[in-house]
């Protein structure tokens, strides 16, 4: 008895305090839960004989909070469009220089100049993604590239729209709608923005997350949500089209950066420069369901993703495109509370 | 008539069925059918695709939350059983003095992981250890074991106390008449009368453990993800019936401690 309470003690012990050392050939990828393609890692692990570490982050503020404080242990974080320059600006990233990396010339020159990284001197594209408009054909045939479809709805869909619930991306898409630029303070515009919304949410039958099940099921006939999502329905129902709202459709972008603390720079180098290479970012690509910004990497990808209209967006369609800038806190003021005034 | 209802009883008081029967499926409603959806055929949250048990095998065969339930597990041991011993000295100490000035403010000391938001002493640790990580380089799973022991003691102590107050002085008082030094009244005698209230204590302790994740998150350190802060990660994109296979076990899991728990601390001695 005795013996079998010691042996389990020191297993529990082993257990607790192994890993704790940083020995040579490690990474520590602080990333999004479920974002992470564990083939790509295991690829990169054998190729490069190092062991990889993911931790999950839920947030872009819960990363941030922890970083900030110091002694996490992170090499590489992946934070999103709008917030790589508060990292930035608060010293958190190593000045990196992918651009100089040998797979640089692999990035897409759309992703190159970038707002949040000019040049891209700090981070490299992860996956990337829009929010645009899903429509079910069989419930209305006309024009699906148009904002029109959510905000005003023709009758064949009035009662059965999904928007999705966020501020910036609904908000984005209405200033446009109506001729403004994002951040505007014009008041008189934005009094259109909300009667715009106040006017249109009665005519929506949700403003939910549920678009996967109940858009191909026909009990949404029409979205405005990311086109990863909508992608996947199409998948189960092929009556679905994907529309990229002419007047204007934000993107978003997360980038991968490397931490000024990292304590595996090196390891972490290979790692950026990995994940530029077509095959390997296409394995992202293939488990998170988004593009990658790379070039090449299409080929790489399942055959239903190679050809997705969600995924290639029209070169007409290209200048609608924008990422979200932050705005000035009273422009931001100013749009969360139309906000709040839509969500009652 | 002026007829004078001689006994009290609740659930003679109108509506008391309903107020009840609304409880039950406010608090139960949501558990049972994330477990129903667990054993669901298709990939699908609200559609039924057949009974299956595909969730359960693909969970069991994913090695990051075979990783996750590991250290889930070691760590809520770990925390459970600091907490249980620290707990134990802490209820003797306040049981068997004579009451002295201070005392009550103890209590409340020892308690204070109930009254303070979970959420400050993350941040209040975030930042604490974070520095200690800088100094010492350090970043195993010790952080969290202490983290997790420290909320967890008065869950521990709680019962343990109660036990101790309840418990017949006049065995102690003889123990000692017959010249047992206090030590060997205390292994003797208090010891076994004690045993299942400390069982109890560490039933719950373990149990709150293994279901933090406010704390949890923000103390964790690379590959430091537990069960629960896995399965919050998991929420960013659409989740599949595998979170709810993982939920599932979790809640089995939950509620045999606690019914042990329930078990072990009716025996009577």
């Amino acid at each position: 008895m005795k013996w079998k309470t010691k042996a389990a003690t020191a297993a529990i012990a082993l257990l607790a305090f192994a890993g704790s050392a940083a020995a040579e050939g490690e990474l520590n990828i602080f990333n999004w839960g479920d974002y992470t393609s564990p083939e790509m890692i295991k690829k990169f692990e054998d190729t490069y004989k190092i062991k990889v570490t993911i931790t999950d982050y839920d947030s872009n503020d819960t990363a941030l909070a922890k970083v900030r404080a110091g002694g996490h242990g992170f090499d590489i974080v992946v934070p999103s469009a709008n917030y790589v320059q508060i990292w930035v600006k608060e010293g958190l990233l190593l000045e990196a220089r992918p651009d100089q990396m040998e797979n640089f010339k692999n990035v897409d020159e759309r992703w190159v100049n970038v707002p949040w990284d000019e040049g891209r001197h700090y981070t490299v594209p992860w996956q990337w993604g829009l929010t645009g408009v899903g429509v079910n054909t069989k419930v209305y045939g006309g024009d699906i590239n148009t904002s029109a479809i959510w905000l005003d709805p023709p009758a064949e869909l009035v009662g059965k729209i999904n928007v999705a619930p966020e501020m910036n991306d609904v908000l984005f898409a209405t200033i446009k709608y109506l001729g403004g630029d994002w951040c505007t303070d014009d008041k008189e515009l934005l009094k259109k923005v909300r009667d715009k919304l106040v006017e249109a949410k009665p005519k929506w039958l949700a403003m939910d997350y549920s678009v996967t099940e109940k858009l191909p099921a026909g009990d949404y006939a029409a979205v405005y949500y990311w086109n990863g999502a909508i992608m996947r329905s199409r998948a189960k129902n092929p009556d679905i089209k994907f529309g990229y709202p002419k007047e204007g459709f934000p993107y978003f972008m997360d980038s991968v950066a490397i931490l000024k603390d990292a304590k595996n720079v090196e390891n972490a180098k290979l790692f950026m420069n990995f994940i530029m290479e077509p095959e390997n970012a296409a394995m992202i690509s293939a488990f998170a369901k988004y593009a990658n910004g790379i070039k090449g990497s299409m080929q790489f990808m399942p055959p239903e993703m190679q050809s997705a209209p969600e995924l290639v967006v029209p070169p007409e369609f290209e200048k609608a495109g924008e990422f979200l800038a932050t705005c000035a806190p009273e422009v931001q003021q100013l749009y969360t509370r139309i906000w709040t005034e839509l969500q009652k | 008539m002026g007829r004078v209802r001689r006994t009290f009883d609740i659930r003679a008081q109108p509506g008391f069925g309903f107020i009840a029967l609304l409880t039950f499926f406010g608090l139960y409603l949501p558990i049972a059918a994330l477990v129903v959806y667990s054993f669901n055929g298709a990939e699908s949250l609200s559609r039924w695709g057949g009974f299956s048990l595909r969730w359960f095998v693909s969970a069991w065969q994913n090695s990051t939350v075979q990783d996750a339930a590991i250290r889930s597990l070691v760590l809520a041991i770990w925390a459970a059983t600091l907490a249980t011993i620290a707990a134990t000295m802490a209820a003797l100490a306040t049981t068997r003095t004579p009451p002295y000035p201070g005392l009550t403010f103890k209590y409340a000391f020892i308690n204070q992981p109930l009254m303070v938001p979970e959420i400050v002493t993350a941040v209040a640790l975030l930042i604490v250890f974070s520095r200690i990580k800088v100094w010492t380089g350090y970043t195993g799973l010790g952080y969290l074991v202490m983290a997790h022991t420290a909320f967890c003691i008065p869950f521990a102590y709680l019962p343990i106390r109660a036990r101790l107050e309840g418990m017949d002085l006049t065995l102690e008082r003889a123990a000692a008449d017959l010249y047992a030094t206090p030590w060997k009244t205390f292994r003797h005698v208090t010891l076994p009368l004690l045993r299942p209230a400390i069982v109890a204590g560490f039933m719950l302790a373990f149990v709150i453990s293994l279901d933090d994740v406010v704390i949890t998150e923000f103390v964790k350190s690379g590959g430091q993800d537990t069960l629960p802060t896995y399965m919050l990660g998991q929420l960013r994109r659409e989740t599949s019936p595998e979170i709810n296979a993982i939920a599932t076990v979790f809640l089995v899991l939950s509620v045999l401690l606690v019914t042990v728990f329930f078990f072990v601390n009716r025996r009577k001695p």
